[in-house]
Parts: structure tokens; sequence; C-alpha cells
């Protein structure tokens, strides 16, 4: 898959090569795939199991006031030049929170200014969003998206740059599972080396 | 006098002269659609003039074609409406088939998904047995389709084309599902269908449709309906004035052997019973005008001649 360092559909059964093509093109729906550095899905339609484990590249940082714009601080006046947008929503959230509503104005699109307060020095750096909070949750639905309907019995696992998801319609096997996730990850670890 | 499902194609210039040379030759004009400066009219034509409506629209820049599944109502299954089979897998397979005439409707089950625990429950056996035919979209193994579709099948009396992710052979080694069409390749995916290779697996999927429909129409004609369903359509049309009030993109879906209306059972299944179609036959004595399990609509059940003796 582009974009992915290691990519593997295993499965007991024939029909891989359509699971290769859904998880590609809901990584690229769900714009992941410069997240996920590896990911290996494996499937047992027999009992029935479904099991994703992956590795995550480092996350982006934190996005920051002076990622959103340029900030010019005048005559006790704060102007901020909107550059990017994406983010603009939540740092005006940011700065209603921490300065008051009365306090923060954006007379156009593109420009926000503070005014009647005093401008904290460190403004710049006051962090807007952290893309890494949210990353595990946009991930897991993203997994469940791939994985076939009416698993509703799963376990899922994220930290240190490693994920795991296991679902299936039984009871999960605890111990094959784990096995089937240790083992996956010491095969992806190893291509990657 | 036979119908044949044909497709006008032409543009809006003396459009009029050419409805009224269906209608005079006996035809129904069962849809009308404009696009831009284009209308395209899906009928059901007697077949001997067929060749005669070429001619008339030749002038015309019109061109006709047989179009085997105008006058049907399909119905194409899936496991859910959730994201697993929704947009793609099941809306592109229900586009494709409109775009061939048919009318057709997507039933997500609410219980379909997974293995050991799909079922179908009365309700949707109901609605899918109220259509010509009804497409299984399922998904990529065949030990999934072994286990899971003989309890989505249980009950179903219409025709039934199963589509899924295996192909036909690897499909054979497994398990040999009772159904009149199998389409490989086609099982749950999450892209739109527009390479080569998407496209060649939907006209599989018309082909073994068409095919299908063939074979009903022909077992039909041993036994004639007591009327045709266009022309229960057409004189609906004309004394029930109130269908012109109704939103739904067709308010009449035509069928092989009957049709739905979709207009509140309670208030109208009566006066659609009494209307004449000539010599003092009403349709209640040549259809069963019943109520449908979709919404409060009427579906109307056209009695074969070995039942009533009557064609009119």
């Amino acid at each position: 898959m582009v974009g992915l360092d290691y990519f593997v559909v295993e499965s007991t059964e024939d029909g891989a090569d359509n699971y290769n093509k859904i998880a590609t093109s809901v990584l690229q729906d769900h714009k992941l795939l410069s997240i996920v550095e590896a990911l290996h899905i494996y499937i047992d339609p027999a009992y029935p199991l479904f099991v994703a484990t992956g590795l995550i590249r480092p996350p982006r940082a934190a996005i920051r006031v002076s990622d959103v714009g340029n900030v010019l601080v005048q005559d006790g006046k704060a102007t901020i030049a909107v550059g990017d947008e994406t983010y603009l929503a939540v740092m005006l959230k940011v700065l209603w929170n921490r300065l008051g509503h009365d306090n923060v104005d954006q007379p156009d699109r593109f420009t926000v200014t503070i005014s009647n307060v005093e401008i904290p020095t460190d403004i710049e750096d006051w962090e807007v969003t952290d893309p890494a909070e949210s990353l595990f949750k946009d991930l897991i639905y993203a997994v469940q998206v791939i994985a076939p309907e009416g698993f509703k019995v799963r376990r899922e696992n994220y930290g240190s740059g490693r994920f795991f998801y296991a679902a299936s319609e039984n009871t999960l096997p605890a111990d094959d599972v784990d096995r089937i996730i240790a083992k996956r990850f010491v095969i992806m670890e190893g291509a990657l080396r | 006098m036979i119908l044949v499902p044909v497709t006008y194609k032409g543009g809006v210039y003396r459009l009029d002269e050419v409805i009224d040379y269906i209608e005079d030759m006996g035809g129904y004009i069962v849809q009308r659609h404009n696009i831009a400066s284009e209308v395209v009219l899906q009928m059901l034509m007697p077949q001997d003039d067929i060749e005669r409506l070429r001619e008339f629209s030749r002038p015309l820049a019109g061109e006709v074609q047989a179009s085997p599944l105008v006058g049907t109502e399909i119905v194409v299954v899936v496991p859910s409406l959730e994201i697993h089979h929704l947009p793609h897998s099941a809306c592109d397979v229900a586009e494709y088939l409109r775009s061939h005439g048919s009318k057709s409707n997507i039933l997500g089950m609410a219980r379909g998904f997974g293995k050991r625990i799909a079922q179908l429950n009365d309700e949707e056996r109901d609605l899918i047995n109220e259509h010509d035919l009804a497409i299984y979209v399922l998904g990529n193994f065949a030990s999934c389709i072994e286990k899971k579709f003989p309890k989505l099948r249980r009950s179903i009396t219409v025709p039934i084309i199963l589509t899924g992710g295996v192909s036909r052979d690897q499909l054979a080694k497994q398990t040999d599902p009772p159904v009149e069409g199998y389409v490989g390749g086609l099982g749950r995916f999450m892209h739109r269908t527009q390479t080569e290779a998407d496209i060649h697996r939907l006209d599989l999927v018309i082909e073994e449709v068409e095919r299908v429909i063939s074979e009903k129409r022909a077992e039909i004609s041993h036994d004639p309906l007591s009327v045709s369903p266009a022309r229960i359509q057409d004189m609906i049309k004309q004394e029930i004035p109130e269908i012109e009030e109704v939103y739904s993109p067709s308010p009449i879906a035509v069928q092989l052997t009957g049709l739905r209306v979709k207009l509140a059972y309670a208030e109208y299944a009566q006066r659609i019973r009494d209307l004449v179609i000539e010599d003092g036959i009403m349709i209640g004595d040549v259809a069963d005008v019943l109520p449908s399990r979709l919404r409060n609509y009427i579906l109307i059940r056209i009695k074969p001649l070995s039942e009533t003796n009557i064609v009119v």
C-alpha cells in the first residue's frame, strides 16, 4: 500500500485480496496513510476472528497559535493574521476561554484581534490542539470499518507507537489472540528492521 | 398482444408526436426521464410495432433499444445499512440497475451482519417477496456465504442473484447455494466502482438479471396475465389524480406481474378495485389489491388467465 512501509493481509481462506483493497480505501478516506507505518491484518473466517496490528509514525507535534497565524503585538493590542484556517475555530475557542469572549474579535475571515486585556508574552506558544489525542479514536474507527460488520466482541489497545484491534462475533479466545498479536508484531518489526 | 420492454432516447423536438405514436400503437410509457435536452422513455410496446416506432423516430434522431429490465422492480439486499456496505457495494449495484431501466430498491437488513448471528425477520422476508427479483450482495469469504446465506434466503420465493467476493469456482468448491445466478468479485468493497474491471462486474450482474427476467417473462407468457400492469398504471394515472401529488420518483412502480402504488392503502384500495377496465370488468376482478409491507402503500398482484378466464 502506498505510504505504508509494511502492509500484509493474511487470511486462512481465499479472499484476502479484497481486504487489501478495503484497507487501502479506508485508510486513504480517513487520511491515515501518512500516520500508519505498518499494518498486519489477520483474518480467520472459520472462527471467525479479525485481528489488526500496526505501528504508527511519531504523531505530529501539538498545534500552537503561531501555527495558525502570525502574531503582531502593537500598542497593547495583538493581531493574528490567519494563515491556516484548519484550526481557526479551535484557536478562537481557546482564546475566548482564556482571554474572555469580549476581548477577542474576528473582524474578517483572516484576522483575529485581541484588545482591552494585557497580551500574554507567550501567546504564540499557546497550544491550540494536539492531533495525537484524537489519533487513537480515528485509527480504531478506521479499523472497525475495515473489519467485517457484526464483530461486536472486541479488544483494542494503543500506546508506544503500536496498536492492535481484535474482534469476533464469538467470545475472543484470549490466549490465541495474544499469541497472534505478539507474533504479528514480531513479524512486522522484523520486516521494518 | 405481447408487450416488450424498450427504451426510447431522443430530443424534445416533436417528442409529443413520438408519445402519441407510442400510445396509438398500444404502448405504455412506464417512466419518463428528462435529462437536459434529452428525454428517455421507458415503455412497454407491442412486439410487432417496435420496428415501426424505430422507423418513425429515425428522422428525429431517436434511438429505440430493447431493455429487458424496464417494468421490473428489483431489490438489492445488503446485510445492513452501515458504512461497511454503503454507499458503494449497495448503491453502485442499485444505481446500475436503475440505469438499465429497472426500478431498484435497497434493503438493509436489521440483523443481516455476522456469520453466526445473521438473521432475516418477517418484514424483510415479505418486502423481498414483493419484488420481481432479489440481488444479495454478500461478503468476501466462501465460508461466510455458506453459513449465512441459507438463513437469509429462508422463505424467499422470488429469484435470487447472489454476489460475493470469491469467484464462482472457489465458491463451488465450498458450497452450491440454490440461486438463479452468481457473480464473483463483487463482495464487500469500500471504493467507487469506476474502473473498467468494476464496471465489467456490474455488467455481469445485469447479464444475470436480464437472463432471469427474460426466463420469467417467457414463463408468464405460457399463462398470460389477465391485464398488463402497464395498462393498470395508465388507468390509475387517469382515474386517480391524487397520484400526481405523490413526490416519490416513481409514484407507481411497474412489476412483472403487478404494481406498487404509492398511495395509502386504507384510502385508495377500494377505489382502485372499483376502477373499470372495460366491459364492466373491474381491477378487483382480475387482480388482488393488497396492503404492501413498504410503508402504507398498495400492492397489486394481477391474476393469470388460468385463474380468471379473462384477458383485457
